[in-house]
């Protein structure tokens, strides 16, 4: 489906960006309500659901035993995936996935896989033989905007509640995945001209460019990536760097308390 | 069906093995109006199934060619989410799928008032979210709430339901065991306030006597669900955002 992009919606957010405001009344860098459930779908060995606005998405985490590469005897794998099914707005269609679904997912995975917090080896059952392949599925069923950020925390959170099912396949006990960190992502759109955190359905729709960080627990970054027609200077990656290591943080608490219960 | 009779799946007092009676259905909850960007939608959790429907339109039907000059067309897509079942599922349409959207469709279109919407489509998704046998009723269930929802009229409600047979015994609404263990299975589709039946699938073996037992049940069962999504639908409009 083409989108139609309102040039009102354009001009309305210039004039907003103007006066520092944004269209639903948040500032620059705030973020709407979060909320985040994790070990919620039976037969996925880790799961959960985030609530971002009006974003909705789950992620589930499944395993299989396979050969591992020639290369690598001794490491397992982990692959992500993202679907943005007809389910989640108008503007999605049926088909093979899109290079937009394609995108999330590669995005995702490589702010997990580059964290280094799954370890390879660990992944190893015989060398050479069995090794574990983690499979994370990113579901999205409502898109309100910025489903990057809520895609990113509910595949880490899914991963980090989830357990490896030996005993179905035969080769030990269940025990809870190793998890070592966990990368979170914040995502920038250009909307009115200037660059703002968490970006709304309307935001993305009359915005520019968009700018995914994602940062591991030591602030180092993992995974980076540009989206859309548009440039940024250097001095404005900076700032909104800044705001990413603070939002960051704050959702990676999220992420621990909601594993401790 | 599965394997026929070589697993113990009633016990010794006459009951399952989840500890239901036979005429006994799994705990059913019901939420409308759970998906922001929908135009209608719902939430069904049906034992450890969770299905979850959206309806988006009526809108131009495109390409042209599946337009109907006097009515509209249901589009249905029923999904499972790869993380769904006990082994992953790869993404994407299979023949199983394919085969439960085509007659979901079929269903719906018998009690969405598709005239009312000439060269138009209705998309319906489908998405199961975890499976625990009879999927395509909750799925069903879930869709009608959602089309109530979007405020697409329709002559009836239309519940999802099943009935099948366990040990020679004709039971209400088969868990996973039950299913994959069993000797039937007849998933059917009721409209609760007239009485018909507008989805009828079956599989396996049963008598003339069982199938009027087992519809029996499952008429039973869809007017304890229909009343949950009655509720449902009141409790979206108590709440009264959008």
């Amino acid at each position: 489906m083409v989108e139609l992009v309102p040039t009102l919606l354009r001009q309305e957010l210039e004039r907003l960006a103007a006066d520092d405001q944004r269209i639903d009344g948040r500032g620059q860098w705030d973020s709407r309500d979060v909320s985040l459930e994790v070990d919620c779908l039976y037969n996925a060995e880790g799961s959960a659901k985030v609530v971002w606005g009006d974003t909705i998405i789950y992620a589930g985490v499944k395993f299989e035993i396979r050969t591992p590469w020639p290369d690598r005897p001794t490491q397992g794998s982990l692959m992500c995936g993202a679907e943005l099914r007809p389910v989640a707005h108008r503007k999605y269609e049926p088909g093979p996935p899109s290079p937009q679904s394609i995108e999330l997912g590669r995005v995702v995975d490589r702010g997990i896989r580059e964290s280094g917090c799954i370890d390879m080896e660990e992944l190893c059952i015989v060398p050479g033989e069995k090794v574990w392949g983690v499979m994370i599925d990113i579901h999205v069923l409502s898109d309100g905007g910025n489903i990057f950020d809520a895609a990113g925390l509910a595949a880490i959170a899914a991963l980090r509640t989830a357990v490896v099912p030996a005993e179905r396949f035969d080769v030990g006990e269940d025990h809870k995945l190793k998890v070592n960190g966990s990368p979170i992502m914040a995502s920038f759109t250009r909307a009115g001209g200037r660059f703002v955190y968490d970006p709304s359905e309307e935001e993305e729709l009359g915005g520019d460019e968009r700018i995914h960080i994602t940062l591991g627990d030591e602030g180092h970054l993992h995974s980076l990536q540009k989206g859309l027609r548009g440039v940024f200077t250097p001095s404005e990656f900076a700032e909104i760097l800044a705001v990413a290591e603070q939002k960051c943080t704050e959702l990676r608490e999220m992420v621990a308390e909601k594993e401790g219960n | 069906m599965g394997g026929y009779g070589d697993v113990k799946l009633l016990r010794d007092d006459g009951k399952r093995l989840d500890g239901r009676t036979v005429d006994e259905m799994r705990p059913v909850s019901i939420e409308a109006g759970v998906l922001p960007a929908a135009d209608g939608s719902a939430m069904v959790t049906h034992g450890l199934n969770v299905a979850v429907a959206a309806v988006y339109g009526p809108m131009e039907a495109h390409p042209r060619k599946i337009q109907r000059q006097d009515r509209a067309v249901i589009d249905v897509r029923y999904n499972m989410a790869p993380f769904s079942t006990g082994d992953r599922i790869r993404p994407g349409f299979n023949r199983r799928s394919r085969e439960i959207s085509k007659v979901t469709a079929e269903a719906l279109e018998s009690v969405v008032l598709v005239e009312r919407y000439p060269r138009s489509k209705i998309r319906v998704e489908i998405e199961i979210l975890a499976a625990e046998a009879g999927t395509r009723c909750v799925g069903i269930t879930a869709a009608a709430v959602a089309l109530a929802d979007a405020g697409i009229p329709m002559r009836d409600m239309i519940v999802g339901v099943a009935s099948g047979k366990i040990e020679d015994t004709v039971v209400l609404d088969l868990d996973k065991a039950e299913d994959n263990y069993g000797q039937a299975d007849l998933p059917v589709g009721i409209l609760p306030n007239t009485g018909e039946i507008a989805f009828l699938q079956m599989d396996g073996d049963l008598s003339i006597e069982e199938f009027n037992l087992a519809m029996e049940y499952n008429f039973k069962a869809a007017s304890e669900i229909h009343e949950l999504m009655v509720d449902a639908l009141k409790r979206r409009y108590e709440r009264g955002d959008n």
